[in-house]
């Protein structure tokens, strides 16, 4: 094994360094992975750019990374269900399994949480990361790497159509068209959602969706959120039971709740300015009920399970490839959106 | 016989009216109203023309939480005889959308209300003709008066059902009025074993902790976040669930802040239409936010909580007046003075 365990480490915002750190050794219950491809999240750039996230702030250096797949290359004693050369998807949160949360099946609210680059935990964008085994999934054959690493958003998609109880029959709507509401459309449809509307501020980006299966598409300003509401009703036939917010913007949150039938789910996935103002009484009197989420908990298996029986095809999310080496260009890349990026995978290899 | 009701005109000019008793479908009953109360939503009506997003046309009739005793039945009336008692289910739904025919009547985007969109009379009235399956007999130990109790005992109850209050939930209740102290019998008699309710009057707080609040705090000035930290200390952990009964935009950011992650906050409170709330706070907390609209089919559950002695909802009602004076029962209600909870109005 070579001694190159080259990392992304981001010092501060803005100061993205290359350098070379220690390879780890792994525990008991770990596995030492080879890193092979990682994809480059929105809050990724959010650390880079501003050095923080709501209450995560960057104050040591940390390697960037979480949306991960790799190749198994050393197995801790107590590790039965994987062996080097396994290529592995890695669930980048590892909770203390010990409290009230872990131990009621919601690991994904545990305040002790280890986290791949969340401050202050160091992420995967990097050669080689040791992480516990039992949150590394065994790719099949067919499933490539890249696929693999797309596991993390597809996660996200999966935990938001699961607490939105998105079913067969379901009528959805989908704010935003990027990545997470991209993953939330392939996700609804192959849960049976038989009509999907997506709105976006950007035409190019509707234009993906139409093509990854969105039956409307409805290009939104910041208008008049009733007014758009109505027009929704009219393409999809009816008010949609369900919507998934994926921009986390104040009017598309409004629009949300005007647009979604009574006794219906608003799901939020996109997260915006700490606080909107909202129609509370229009959700409250016609219960119309608001549900956020926070990552995932117990859905890397059935994502995986999704793509490797060929129910979604994830491949056309990613637009964009960089190596290690290029990370910066990687990162520029995904803030700008330049060349109508999607997902930008970074090569660790 | 002749029908004898207030009927609403205007903002604050509601007339005392004679119209003729209307004629019984068959599936309906004629009752000869007893006890009417007073309601939040029936002061917003009257007294600033509107109750959250609707704005009802005039004339419209008045109140809606009522008992009475039937004098007639239409023909296919198989339930109900001449001289039972019944707690009155206000509303219409259509019975044939897509809500009603689910179980979700109380979403019927078509449903008529007494003191809703209305042009017939509401309860507050001598004689009221309703659909009898809508219409449930009060057995022999429920008095008329606790019959009129049953429709915002059954907001209560619905409210903690959409909350999934359960056997050893903890519940913080905001807000001490009526509508906060139904939630707590409910949420009591659901089980719950740690519930605080809180208010701005320390007289209210007195109430709920005699029927049966395990804490009360007072409100003052603190911030949102500063009183949701004291939520949690008084009870000792954070709530699963807030039951927020007041509709203030202050009180429903402290909900949000005092819930425990992956909990509930319900709206049962109406205010103002918008407010501005901590959303990505709930949102990575996975803390739900849920209103509440009305009831589901919940008045045998209310009728046998108070039959069976499962919840004492006497101490709610404190004032009474005759018919005549109707109007001083809705100055008694706005202005919340004398310790008022549920002003019932009697009309026999």
């Amino acid at each position: 094994m070579s001694s190159d365990n080259l990392s992304a480490v981001l010092y501060a915002k803005n100061d993205l360094r290359l350098e070379n750190r220690p390879i780890p050794e792994p525990g008991p219950n770990e596995v030492l992975l080879r890193m092979a491809q990682v994809g480059i999240c929105g809050s990724d750039v959010s650390y880079l750019t501003k050095g923080f996230i709501g209450d995560f702030v960057v104050k040591a250096p940390m390697v960037l990374g979480h949306e991960a797949a790799g190749v198994v290359a050393k197995c801790g004693a107590n590790v039965k269900h994987l062996k080097p050369g396994d290529r592995v998807a890695i669930e980048p949160g590892i909770p203390c399994r010990m409290c009230d949360f872990c131990k009621g099946g919601k690991y994904n609210l545990c305040p002790d949480v280890f986290f791949c680059a969340t401050p202050p935990d160091h992420g995967n964008l990097c050669r080689y990361y040791k992480h516990a085994a039992d949150f590394c999934y065994k790719l099949p054959d067919h499933v490539s790497l890249e696929e693999g690493a797309i596991l993390e958003p597809l996660s996200v998609g999966v935990h938001a159509c699961r607490r939105a109880g998105v079913t067969l029959g379901s009528k959805v709507l989908i704010c935003g068209a990027g990545p997470i509401g991209l993953v939330n459309l392939l996700t609804a449809k192959a849960m049976g959602a038989t009509s999907v509307c997506i709105t976006d501020i950007a035409e190019n980006r509707l234009q993906v969706a139409k093509e990854m299966g969105a039956d409307h598409t409805l290009l939104v300003s910041t208008g008049d959120a009733e007014a758009l509401a109505k027009e929704i009703k009219e393409l999809l036939g009816d008010m949609p039971d369900i919507t998934i917010e994926c921009s986390g913007a104040e009017p598309s949150i409004r629009l949300g709740i005007f647009a979604t039938k009574s006794g219906g789910m608003m799901v939020l996935v996109g997260l915006g300015p700490p606080e909107v103002k909202i129609p509370i009484v229009n959700a409250a009197v016609r219960e119309v009920d608001i549900r956020g989420i926070f990552r995932y908990a117990n859905c890397y298996p059935l994502a995986l399970d999704m793509i490797a029986s060929g129910k979604v095809n994830v491949k056309p999310l990613i637009t964009h490839r960089f190596k290690l080496e290029e990370s910066a260009k990687a990162f520029e890349t995904a803030r700008t959106g330049a060349g109508g990026a999607i997902k930008v995978m970074i090569s660790c290899e | 016989m002749e029908n004898e009701y207030p009927t609403l005109h205007g903002i604050g000019n509601m007339k005392m009216e004679k119209h003729p008793i209307p004629a019984l479908g068959p599936h309906d009953v004629l009752l000869k109203m007893s006890k009417v109360g007073i309601c939040g939503s029936d002061l917003a009506l009257v007294y600033k023309g509107r109750q959250g997003d609707f704005v009802p046309p005039f004339p419209m009739g008045l109140c809606h939480e009522a008992s009475g005793v039937v004098v007639q039945c239409g023909p296919k009336v198989k339930h109900l005889e001449v001289g039972d008692k019944v707690a009155v289910e206000p509303g219409g739904p259509c019975r044939v959308c897509s809500f009603c025919k689910s179980g979700k009547y109380n979403n019927c985007p078509d449903a008529c209300f007494h003191a809703g969109p209305s042009p017939i009379p509401g309860c507050l009235a001598r004689y009221f003709k309703h659909t009898a399956d809508l219409c449930f007999k009060l057995p022999d130990n429920v008095s008329l008066e606790e019959g009129a109790i049953i429709e915002p005992l059954s907001v209560g109850i619905h409210a903690c059902r959409r909350a999934n209050v359960t056997l050893g939930s903890s519940v913080l209740i905001c807000g001490a009025g009526p509508v906060g102290l139904v939630c707590l019998l409910s949420a009591k008699a659901m089980g719950a074993t740690n519930i605080l309710v809180t208010d701005i009057r320390q007289n209210r707080l007195q109430t709920a902790k005699k029927m049966g609040a395990n804490d009360t705090l007072l409100v003052k000035t603190e911030t949102p976040e500063d009183l949701a930290k004291k939520v949690a200390e008084v009870i000792g952990c954070q709530p699963e669930i807030t039951l927020e009964c007041s509709g203030a935009e202050s009180s429903i950011r402290t909900g949000i802040f005092a819930t425990r992650s992956s909990g509930t906050v319900v709206l049962v409170g109406i205010g103002n239409p918008e407010v501005k709330l901590p959303i990505v706070n709930a949102a990575v907390r996975e803390v739900d936010i849920k209103g509440v609209y009305r009831y589901i089919d919940y008045y045998p559950i209310a009728i046998d909580m108070i039959a069976k002695g499962l919840v004492d909802v006497k101490p709610l009602i404190t004032h009474t007046f005759a018919f005549e004076d109707y109007k001083k029962a809705f100055e008694l209600c706005k202005t919340a003075e004398d310790g008022v909870i549920k002003c019932m109005i009697s009309c026999d």
